[in-house]
């Protein structure tokens, strides 16, 4: 089982190496296959690893290896271990095989771009960081994956580089990243400042024994990273910017794998977050809120990517809730059938977009349901799982979860499960007002166009360098349409995991790693489930009253649209909080310090000098002579030396 | 015996070179093959050293007897990863003297060569006469280099130096003195401890203004800016860490007292100097400003780790001056070579440089991958280290390093899309080059050494011995943490 899953962690990063030592020996279309072989090889690992793990008893499943020390100080040690358990063998099942199959994607995506080896290494590259995340066996291994992921997330979103907004999506993700992981480092200097460890099972064990300011302040630092890490509130302005890189990235790492991050992060540090109750409320508070907030924006979104990205990051808000309170097994369901059917959304979306030559704007599409009926279907599949209607993916999860708020009781209970209602009603408007405006109505010009016969050369648009034709294989080459058509499969039937009150395999499958602290009953699971869906239908329908024609974008309700179009404000205030501040301290330090004083210097050193040497030449000691004499003939060398060599 | 190569080999090599007429073109070969000769030795050193152990490759013979004068030298395991990263730098900078094709080879290289083995020298010193001649005889090669070969603002850059090198000298010069007289012996194995507040002043301040510590730092930009590339390679990266073996070395073993006094003091310069480096990298307008700036708040953070008082402390600075070392002297060489191609290392004038330059690209962006010190790198670990050693010392220096954390990635990350991304530069011609293999034979040696330390950062910093405390009482501040964690073994 261990081989395997160190298969499954190296094999990627052997992809990503071959890929970037080969430089032009390797044929690009090679260098596509051979990263889409090394990620689906990691797949096999874990697939072997998986079923090594089911023919094995509870207390085996749980496997540590650790072939060598990484870093060491004193008592302090870290191993560069791996740890396979329930949940890390769901993650990496997910992370290889959603993610073998968007590389396989970007096969007929990418082609023809510029410098596809490189995108192939840098999408290899994410697959090993996201792997050793959720393989890392102690606490900073883990914090090493979620720097590396974010670093590769830098890469792919700016992988555009001579577009500006690219590069600074990328900046921006990265630094907004950067301050989670500093959050998650302080967590971990306190944590070892008090157990000395950064080992899993070790520091879990001391985690009832430390002082309730403690155990806050490490699950604070914890949270802190997974807010970042998963674009929730505060820290979630970077994910929409995160758009300006490929689809394919946009399906891989910011709907189905990296951004879920933060909820696998409490489901396996739940040990120290069950001991900070207070944390864990403002993780799920933190959750609803983002999910109510995201769930608006959506709404005026025209980017279809923004729209999608907007939709991810509420649909992580309904994950951070569960995991915040508790309901563990329900929120990884939640995020596995989520990687489903939003990967399956972005690739379809991405089929749109390629075929549009880059158009990402909802309002000039319409009408696309005819020229593209297999996109239409797939779409179609995407949303409802999206939104929640029976028997797609979506409805046993999310259900599930707002049944856990119900679940929960209290206050606290019912203005979760309120925020979460509201937010489901949002999903069925935002969702189906993206589909309804992109395929029905009257077709624009650029969809005529584009759309109405083969074409060969496009113009490039915001994706570049497109300029070859896909139209021989009907709506998108083999690649392409066949991750699309196992991604829809798995939206339509992936939710058959867990049905409440029958079946949970799911539900015990994780219970081994971490126990539910809530658990709805079925009765609880099936009237939420009425009502959710009761509501996702009336969401959907208000979103045909409004969009059926396809002519309306955005409904005009100027002051709300005008807030939500700015996004609630949040990058004018970090704007006007943090950067300016930063810069002006910048320059100030700099024209008010450094030069006048620490530079300036001189002259003050310059007096001083002179007053110590008169000093020194009071002291009349025989080495200090010597000195002296050294000086002053190391001197005249270095003035011979000077005139010399001029 | 080993010791003893380390060190005269490259001065024989300069002797060499300024004695005998040798043909100017075989200057900088020879100067490289003795440079790989010194990484040949210090490999084989490394490989019989054992780092379990304390000093090591020891030779001792009276110099001055009646002074209690002698040349003693050898390795600690923290010293010989020091010395280990000086042949490394060195031997690459050479290199890069070679490709620049400086002018005067011979003295040039005989330079670059006496520099090389006096640095050796300081890492080896366990006499404290001994160290201050390889520290002064370290400097004159240094005045030269950067006031001969340097930049247009060459000379005043040198004259500043100098000043602020030579009362740092000077005042370490009258602390030697006294300590050695006092303690009858200046062997730094004999000799035991000293109460004495003025005497570790001199000490003190002369490694903060070699490191430097802010406030000290006035030289520090004009030097990195008006050196030759190579030569501020060698001085940000390697002759920076003389001041980090001067802590370890003299002042925490010898002065336990007025460390302790001193503690908190030098803690607080260190995190001003760390913040305030970072936040002025993140203005600089040109590559080796923010360099220079970085370069401030690593040593910043690396005196923060020695002066923690805790192992994580201690091995994650002797980790963290590797790791910076490496990393500080690559970009010094990358910026020289962007200078060199398009005439400025000015972020105004450059960009796009990353379109058909797929060489320079993934150069640059791994070595400011490792400046950043992404998580699982060697820079990420020695900062973790010291990190975790110092909050236990004090919540408030750690906030301040995890800040430090986001306005590093926040300057490397302004560096890279300066250079390389956006839209072309003007200074950037479309038809320039990409790195040819003479470029990049430069840097992929330092490059690999960080590779291989993230792989195994453990090889350094569980692998760093330094010299016992003599002081009970700092043992114990030392080895127990609060709570009763005890981090010695």
């Amino acid at each position: 089982m261990i081989a395997a899953a160190w298969l499954c962690l190296l094999a990627p990063v052997a992809g990503a190496l071959a890929i970037t030592f080969a430089g032009k020996r390797l044929t690009r279309r090679a260098a596509g296959w051979l990263s889409t072989a090394s990620v689906f090889v990691a797949f096999g690992g874990a697939v072997v690893a998986f079923f090594a793990m089911v023919g094995r008893e509870t207390p085996q499943r749980t496997e540590l290896s650790t072939p060598f020390t990484w870093l060491s100080a004193g008592t302090f040690h870290v191993g560069m271990s791996i740890l396979v358990d329930p949940v890390s063998i769901v993650m990496m099942l997910v992370v290889s095989g959603v993610g073998g199959l968007i590389v396989l994607y970007s096969i007929g995506y990418m082609d023809g771009e510029d410098e596809e080896r490189r995108y192939f290494a840098y999408m290899a590259f994410f697959v090993f960081a996201m792997l050793l995340l959720v393989e890392g066996g102690n606490l900073l291994l883990l914090l090493v994956g979620w720097g590396l992921v974010g670093l590769a997330s830098y890469l792919l979103i700016g992988f555009y580089h001579h577009r500006p907004e690219a590069v600074a999506a990328a900046k921006k993700a990265f630094i907004m990243n950067a301050i989670g992981d500093a959050t998650m480092a302080l967590g971990f200097f306190l944590l070892i400042a008090k157990t000395g460890t950064l080992e899993y099972g070790a520091s879990f064990a001391a985690a009832p024994h430390l002082s309730s300011t403690t155990v806050n302040l490490v699950a604070l630092g914890l949270l802190g990273g997974a807010v970042a890490k998963s674009a929730q509130l505060p820290l979630q302005t970077w994910l929409p910017d995160a758009m300006e890189g490929p689809t394919p990235v946009s399906a891989l790492i910011h709907a189905a794998t990296m951004v879920t991050a933060g909820v696998y992060l409490i489901v396996r540090t739940h040990p120290i977050f069950e001991q900070a109750h207070h944390v864990e409320d403002l993780a799920a508070g933190l959750g609803a809120a983002t999910l109510v907030i995201a769930g608006l924006i959506a709404l005026v979104q025209t980017d279809i990517k923004r729209v999608i990205a907007y939709s991810t990051m509420s649909q992580i808000g309904y994950m951070f809730l569960g995991a915040g309170l508790g309901a563990y097994a329900n929120a990884m369901f939640h995020l596995v059938t989520h990687a489903f059917f939003k990967a399956l959304l972005f690739l379809a979306a991405g089929i749109i977009i390629h075929h549009l030559a880059g158009e990402q704007d909802i309002r000039q599409m319409g009408g696309l349901k005819k020229f593209m009926p297999q996109t239409w279907l797939a779409f179609l599949i995407g949303s409802l799982a999206l939104v929640g209607i029976p028997p797609f993916a979506g409805f046993w999860s999310k259900d599930a979860l707002i049944a856990s708020a119900l679940a929960r009781g209290g206050v606290f209970g019912w203005i979760l499960l309120v925020a979460s209602l509201f937010g489901a009603l949002l999903t069925g408007i935002y969702t189906f007002r993206l589909f309804f405006r992109v395929f029905y109505g009257e077709p624009s010009e650029l969809v005529l166009e584009h759309a109405g016969s083969a074409h060969g050369d496009h113009e490039h648009g915001a994706e570049s360098a497109m300029s070859h034709s896909v139209h021989s294989h009907g709506e998108a080459p083999f690649t392409m349409a066949l991750p699309v058509a196992i991604l829809a499969v798995l939206s339509t039937v992936g939710g058959l995991l867990q049905v409440a009150g029958a079946w949970h395999p799911f539900g015990r499958w994780i219970a081994q790693t971490g126990a539910p602290l809530v658990e709805p009953t079925t009765s609880q699971d099936w009237v939420i489930s009425a009502i959710t869906v009761g509501v996702g239908l009336v969401g959907s329908w208000i979103a045909w009253a409004m969009y059926r024609t396809g002519r309306l974008a955005v409904p005009s309700v100027p002051a709300l649209q005008r807030v939500f179009e700015h996004k609630f404000y949040f990058d004018e205030l970090y704007d006007g909080l943090v950067s300016r501040p930063a810069q002006l301290l910048a320059e100030r330090l700099r024209s008010d310090v450094e030069t006048p004083y620490v530079e300036g210097a001189l002259s003050e050193i310059g007096r001083a000098g002179g007053q110590a040497g008169g000093l020194v030449g009071r002291m009349q000691t025989g080495l200090l002579r010597v000195y002296a004499f050294a000086i002053a003939a190391s001197l005249v060398v270095l003035g011979i030396v000077f005139l010399a060599v001029r | 015996m080993l010791t003893t190569a380390l060190i005269v080999v490259p001065f024989a090599a300069a002797l060499f070179l300024w004695l005998v007429p040798l043909p100017r073109e075989y200057a900088g070969p020879f100067a490289i093959l003795a440079a790989v000769v010194e990484v040949g030795i210090w490999i084989r050193a490394a490989i019989r050293f054992d780092f379990s152990g304390g000093l090591q490759f020891s030779a001792r013979h009276n110099w001055f007897a009646d002074l209690g004068v002698s040349y003693h030298v050898g390795f600690y395991g923290f010293s010989l990863w020091l010395a280990g990263l000086t042949v490394v730098v060195c031997a690459c900078a050479i290199g890069y003297g070679v490709w620049a094709q400086r002018e005067h080879a011979r003295a040039y290289f005989g330079l670059m060569l006496f520099l090389t083995g006096s640095v050796v020298g300081v890492f080896a010193s366990q006499d404290l006469l001994l160290f201050y001649a390889f520290f002064e005889a370290m400097l004159i090669p240094l005045y030269v280099l950067v006031g001969v070969w340097g930049g247009p603002n060459r000379v005043r850059a040198t004259v500043v130096f100098v000043i602020y090198t030579m009362v740092g000298s000077l005042l370490m010069l009258a602390s030697i003195v006294a300590f050695g007289i006092s303690q009858h012996t200046f062997s730094l194995v004999d000799s035991g401890t000293s109460g004495n507040d003025w005497i570790f002043l001199g000490f003190a301040l002369a490694f903060a203004v070699k490191a430097p510590l802010f406030p000290f730092h006035g030289w520090l930009r004009q030097a990195y800016t008006e050196a030759s590339p190579e030569v501020a390679a060698v001085l940000s990266g390697v002759v920076s860490k003389a001041a980090v073996f001067g802590f370890i070395m003299i002042v925490l073993p010898h002065f336990p007292g007025p460390v302790h006094d001193f503690r908190t003091t030098i803690l607080v310069l260190a995190t001003i100097g760390l913040a305030y480096g970072s936040v002025l990298a993140f203005r600089q307008p040109d590559i080796r400003g923010v360099i220079a700036y970085s370069s401030l708040a690593q040593m910043s953070l690396i005196i923060m780790g020695i002066f923690a008082y805790s192992w994580l402390g201690m091995n994650g600075a002797v980790l963290q001056s590797i790791s910076h070392g490496l990393v500080s002297a690559a970009m010094f060489l990358l910026a020289g070579m962007v200078e060199r191609q398009w005439g400025t290392d000015s972020f105004a004038r450059l960009g796009g440089a990353a379109r058909g330059r797929p060489i320079l690209a993934t150069l640059l962006l791994v070595t400011g991958m490792f400046t950043l010190a992404v998580p699982g790198s060697t820079n990420f670990a020695g900062e973790f280290l010291i990190l975790a050693g110092i909050f236990p010392v004090g919540w408030g220096y750690a906030a301040v390093g995890a800040v430090a954390i986001v306005l590093a990635a926040m300057y490397t990350l302004r560096v890279i899309s300066a250079v390389l991304h956006d839209r072309g530069g003007d200074a950037v011609t479309p038809g320039s080059p990409d790195l040819r293999f003479g470029q990049i034979v430069l840097v992929v040696p330092l490059i690999a050494c960080l590779f291989a330390l993230s792989v195994w950062p453990n090889a350094v910093s569980g692998h760093s011995k330094s010299p016992p405390w003599s002081n009970k009482a700092l043992r114990t501040v030392l080895c127990e943490g609060p709570d009763g964690v005890v981090w010695c073994k």
